[in-house]
């Protein structure tokens, strides 16, 4: 109501004022969610289904898991009249009596939004949204029952959501006994939900409950919906264990915004900046935090610029210190005088910080040397007498810096002219020389904007030179940093804070807040839902965004059953599969610009989404997944998650293409081998017809065309040897294994024989280099029977001969 | 002449080619057959016999390739239908074997194009090392024709025939038969042997009596002359003792059927010995003559300078007078015909141009 001012009223006495004032007040739960149901994905009957399911099953698997127990959950959809009822039961801990009418009652209401932690939740919206989702369509209220793993009896509950104040409103609590309750585990809880529904995103519900399925290995789900003959069931991996527990994270420096860091500077218990920095944010100890808070003092009180004893003045430094300080005696003022003009001299330039810890210093040891008193008010002396020497040749100094910065091409009269100016400001400025970024900046800039004319120039890129070659020269000030509370009050010195926070390099955020499925149950996860020929999967290293760590993960399944088409995309943040919105999601974006030629897919046009018989997944796990809206349907386009995904899907998709690359030249080898085995037989009988010879054996040449292994028998009476040639050109180790009927003998030590019911087993693993032979040779009585078996060479590159 | 005796060799060098494949079948060894490289590159002079023959440079007809097993295969099945035809004594023209190979039962073994019969039979020559006459394979398109003071005698199917090469023909002149080893030579009266590219320039030659007034037996190349035409110029010239020359056009393409008729083609290098005639000059037209006799030309279409530019690379025109001409076309940029002499009138060819050249070439 920012647009209607009050103002406007005035001439009738404030009466509009009061007029609107009437109509403002706080808006009721209710009237948000209805307004906002788009957002949190309960815009349609259909949808609203499928995103109930949703929060219901995310919050079974957070609640099992944390728990440390194996997922089993049910999800039955019925019709019930014109509503449907949708009950989700969970095997997990239960909810105790207290927490059930929040967890399920009251918006906004979960353990979630302050952890930094992966979870699939975060904002306690969800579950309580679809119970309030489902009392507004239906006017039923949502049914609880949880039983905890201690007790013996259940808790059940009926309530809704009072919409006035977001506070549950019971209407029916009981405890039940095992045998009257409708909970089928001994422990975890039930929701039951009658809602305004239908089933036109059965696709996506089905599509939901599959995804869910294949990043979740280690939970069982079973789905009952209406137009199922019977529950489906989703089975879980073998020996797929539960994620790694997570563990959860202080915010990281690089993370915070200044909202928040004001909210916790206010509520910390640490006095001072360090103790709050190294306390409340992961990855600071002492040094980092002295790192921030040299930046934040750079920040809040400028540095200082020092500088050199002037070198052909007439001003004498030891003079002007002598007679700084009085009644001291004139052996140790000589000796102080001395020894500060010594050091001084000695160095490149110094600051009034560090002039005035020098004269501390000498101070102190001429003193005990003395043994005279060297007051504050004659080191105060003595510092001001030796900083106005310093100070009396800023021009000299300031010309070697400036001539530094600047390129050859500036003339002298510029950089004299330059420094000249630049002495002026600081001169003029402060007293101890101190200056911000800013204030340097800006009298660079007025420095150069005075010596600019037609001949000379002065641009961006000299001034900024020219300024970081005098931030460089100056020095961090020694002075206290405010304390906490100081700069809790102040917006201004909170935002320094923040600002150094961030300049300074932080180690990134530890990764143990993440699960990530790992490649291994990816792709396990794959195959238990998609029949494919080939699995790929890749986990990348986590990497940071924004002071949250991300790890992106990729999956590839190809060829089997998979339908050819558009390749399928399957999306996942943190375990939960995303249904909605594809065409927002950066996951899709990154897809779609991969050139997918490159690794063996069909791509029309050579970019979008590839065709294929293939199934690609990504999952995005982080503390904070960057979503497009509330409803949580799409990734942002963020540029370092999308390099991220962008560098899974390529690992995984490198394999896929090897795959395919070794598919296709067997294709081609096996196409051959058809078209070689059926010309060279009729060449064969042609050359006998045309000879008059009997057919020639034409295996060897065979074998050596296609590059084969080829195994011969040759039996000579009773003793057998087998023959095997390696055409190929690497060395090929074939695991044979003859089968004869009657007891060998004559084996070489290489070979095992195993008896077996008058069957005879005979097992050699010759290793034969490129292009050799090697000859197995043993006896047997010469009426046996042969069968030969050849494993550990592909079929196509074998060729047998016994 | 072709006897019985060339036959039954010609069988034996088929059947002997056939074992060959089936010995390396038998040995385990994937069958092949190697053959010169049939390229430009890959011919050389011959200092024994003056003509150009294939170099060193092979390549591989290998059943290790599915390309190369089929045109094997295709191999066996044309020895057999050669042998056969051999046995049979009967004789079958190129593209009769191309239309015959769609009979074979075998569907891979059958040929794509006339382009691939035909190289398989030169294959086969070479490999076998009998001419494909011997094989009893005819081209096409027959021999071109004679016409000048020459008797012969021809054995036909229906017999041996005495000819005169002027008296007993008609305009059209005598044709020579498929395989002009059958003819035997009678008597003559042939100062020297003219080659001629164009049926227009034949006929005009014929008209203005060139042939009776010069004593010259005028040859019909008829383009690219076929390999009949080759092989009778060559006799003429080994057993008469004749004096050969070529005229034709005054292009890149004219210059190759010089070469064709004096060093032997690329494609069948492998006869060269047999057909080439090393002796045989060259009268024109020569770029030379367009310049001199101020020839009516065209100018050279791109095809024709880079066709220049590669017989200039080509090891046969790599002689002083070649190079020399070539590179005056290239320069001039024009080509003639021959019969742009008519621009000079009718007679200009039999009463100026030749005589002059023939006498300046010392044949006349």
């Amino acid at each position: 109501m920012t647009s209607i001012q009050s103002t406007l009223g005035e001439e009738e006495g404030g009466g509009i004022a009061e007029e609107l004032a009437e109509g403002q007040r706080a808006i009721s739960i209710a009237e948000f969610f209805e307004k906002n149901k788009h957002m949190l994905g309960f815009d349609s009957g259909a949808r609203g289904l499928v995103t109930a399911v949703k929060e219901a099953v995310d919050n079974a698997l957070d609640a099992t898991e944390e728990a440390g127990i194996k997922p089993d959950i049910s999800i039955e959809i019925r019709e019930s009249g014109d509503y449907y009822t949708l009950i989700v039961e969970d095997n997990g801990p239960g909810i105790t009596r207290e927490q059930i009418p929040k967890v399920f009652g009251k918006l906004l209401y979960g353990s979630r939004f302050h952890a930094r932690e992966q979870s699939r939740g975060q904002q306690g919206i969800g579950i309580s949204a679809a119970v309030l989702y489902s009392q507004l369509t239906s006017g039923k209220p949502a049914k609880i029952t949880s039983r905890t793993q201690r007790s013996e009896r259940a808790q059940y509950f009926e309530l809704i959501i009072d919409t006035d104040t977001n506070e549950p409103e019971i209407q029916v609590e009981e405890e039940r006994a095992p045998g009257e309750s409708d909970l089928s585990p001994t422990h975890g809880t039930r929701i039951e939900l009658e809602m305004e529904a239908n089933m036109r995103a059965r696709q996506q519900l089905h599509d939901y409950v599959k995804h869910t399925a294949v990043v979740n290995p280690h939970a069982r789900l079973v789905l009952s919906e209406p137009a199922l003959d019977g529950p489906r069931h989703y089975e879980r991996v073998e020996g797929a264990d539960l994620p790694a527990e997570t563990e959860e994270i202080r915010p990281h420096p690089h993370g915070v915004e200044l909202g928040t860091l004001i909210k916790m500077l206010g509520v910390t218990e640490s006095y001072s900046v360090s103790g709050f920095l190294q306390e409340e944010f992961t990855r600071v100890g002492a040094k980092t935090s002295e790192k921030v808070l040299n930046n934040f003092r750079d920040r809040h009180f400028g540095r200082e610029m020092g500088w050199a004893v002037p070198r052909d003045s007439d001003v004498d430094l030891e003079a002007a210190i002598t007679d700084a300080v009085a009644n001291k005696g004139a052996a140790a003022t000589e000796t102080f005088a001395e020894r500060v003009a010594n050091t001084l001299s000695s160095r490149e330039r110094t600051t009034h910080s560090e002039l005035s810890e020098i004269v501390d210093t000498v101070a102190d040891d001429v003193a005990e040397e003395y043994d005279a008193n060297f007051g504050d008010t004659v080191r105060e002396n003595a510092v001001e007498a030796a900083w106005e020497v310093l100070r009396s040749e800023l021009t000299a100094d300031l010309y070697g810096l400036v001539d530094e910065a600047t390129s050859t091409r500036k003339d002298d009269a510029t950089v004299s002219g330059l420094a000249d100016r630049l002495a002026d400001k600081f001169d003029k400025g402060d007293h101890r020389n101190r200056a911000t970024y800013a204030t340097v900046v800006e009298y660079v800039d007025r420095s150069a904007d005075r010596i600019v004319s037609e001949d000379v120039t002065f641009g961006d890129t000299a001034r900024e030179n020219v300024v970081d070659a005098l931030w460089a020269a100056m020095r961090t000030v020694p002075d206290d940093v405010p304390k906490v509370s100081r700069v809790a009050d102040d917006r201004d010195i909170a935002s320094q804070l923040l600002e150094g926070m961030r300049e300074a390099d932080i180690l990134a955020p530890p990764t143990n807040c993440l699960s990530p499925i790992t490649a291994e149950l990816v792709e396990a996860g794959l195959k238990k839902e998609f029949d494919a020929d080939f699995y790929a999967a890749a986990t990348r290293d986590a990497e940071v965004h924004g002071g949250d760590p991300f790890i992106v993960e990729a999956g590839i399944a190809y060829g089997g059953e998979l339908e050819d088409g558009t390749v399928d995309l399957l999306r996942f943040a943190n375990r939960v599969p995303l249904v909605y919105q594809r065409g927002a999601c950066a996951t899709t974006d990154v897809v779609k610009s991969i050139g997918w030629r490159n690794y063996g897919l069909d791509q029309p046009g050579g970019s979008g989404m590839p065709n294929g018989p293939a199934v690609i997944m990504i999952h995005v796990a982080s503390t904070n997944v960057p979503f497009t809206s509330e409803s949580k349907d799409a990734i942002a386009n963020i540029p370092a998650i999308e390099d991220e995904i962008e560098l899974a899907v390529r690992e995984a998709a490198r394999e896929l293409k090897s795959y395919l690359n070794k598919r296709r030249s067997m294709q081609k080898r096996r196409k051959k081998q058809d078209v070689l085995g059926r010309i060279l037989p009729e060449m064969a009988d042609k050359l006998s017809e045309v000879t008059g010879r009997k057919r020639p054996n034409i295996d060897g040449a065979l074998a050596r065309i296609m590059n084969n292994v080829s195994v011969e028998r040759d039996v000579d009476g009773d003793s057998v040897t087998l023959v095997v040639e390696n055409h190929s050109d690497r060395t090929e180790t074939p695991k044979i294994t003859e089968i004869v009927s009657s007891q060998p003998a004559d084996l070489p030590d290489a070979a095992s024989v195993v008896d077996l019911d008058g069957e005879w087993f005979i097992t050699w693993e010759p290793s034969v280099g490129a292009g050799e032979t090697v000859k197995l040779t043993y006896t047997v009585a010469d009426d046996a029977d042969f069968e030969i078996d050849v494993d550990g060479v592909d079929t196509e590159k074998l060729t047998i001969d016994a | 002449m072709s006897t019985k005796q060339d036959e039954e060799l010609a069988q034996e060098r088929l059947i002997d080619l056939a074992a060959e494949f089936y010995d390396q079948f038998a040995a385990g060894e994937v069958p092949r057959m190697n053959i010169p490289t049939r390229t430009k590159s890959n011919i050389v002079f011959d200092e024994d016999s003056k003509v150009w023959v294939y170099g060193d440079r092979t390549s591989t007809r290998s059943a290790n390739s599915v390309r190369g097993a089929r045109k094997l295969l295709k191999s066996a099945y044309a020895i057999e239908f050669l042998v056969n035809q051999l046995e049979e004594d009967r004789s079958s023209t190129l593209r009769e074997l191309y239309y015959l190979s769609e009979s074979w039962d075998n569907e891979e073994a059958q040929f794509q194009s006339q382009d691939e019969s035909n190289q398989m039979i030169e294959d086969l020559e070479i490999v076998s090392k009998v001419t494909r006459e011997d094989f009893h394979m005819r081209p096409e398109e027959s021999g071109a024709t004679l016409m000048g003071p020459l008797e012969l005698r021809e054995q036909t199917r229906r017999g041996e025939r005495d000819i005169h090469c002027q008296e007993d023909v008609g305009e059209g002149g005598y044709q020579i038969p498929n395989n002009p080893d059958t003819i035997e030579f009678l008597d003559h009266d042939i100062d020297f042997v003219l080659c001629v590219e164009t049926g227009g320039m034949r006929d005009r030659l014929v008209e203005n009596g060139f042939d009776t007034e010069y004593n010259c037996l005028v040859v019909h190349l008829k383009g690219q002359p076929a390999r009949a035409t080759r092989r009778i110029t060559k006799r003429l010239h080994d057993e008469l003792d004749l004096p050969v020359v070529v005229f034709t056009d005054g292009d890149p393409w004219s210059y190759r059927i010089y070469g064709s008729v004096a060093y032997g083609s690329i494609k069948s290098a492998h006869l060269s010995e047999y057909l080439a005639t090393p002796e045989a000059q060259f009268v024109g037209i020569q770029p030379k003559d367009i310049v001199e006799y101020d020839l009516p030309t065209d100018p050279l279409a791109d095809s024709d300078i880079n066709a220049l530019e590669s017989e200039l690379e080509d090891p046969r025109f790599e002689t002083d007078y070649w190079t020399e001409q070539i590179e005056l076309q290239l320069d001039i940029e024009k080509k003639a015909e021959q019969q742009a002499l008519a621009a000079r009138g009718l007679d200009f060819v039999t009463e100026t141009y030749l005589p002059e050249r023939l006498s300046a070439m010392g044949v006349i």
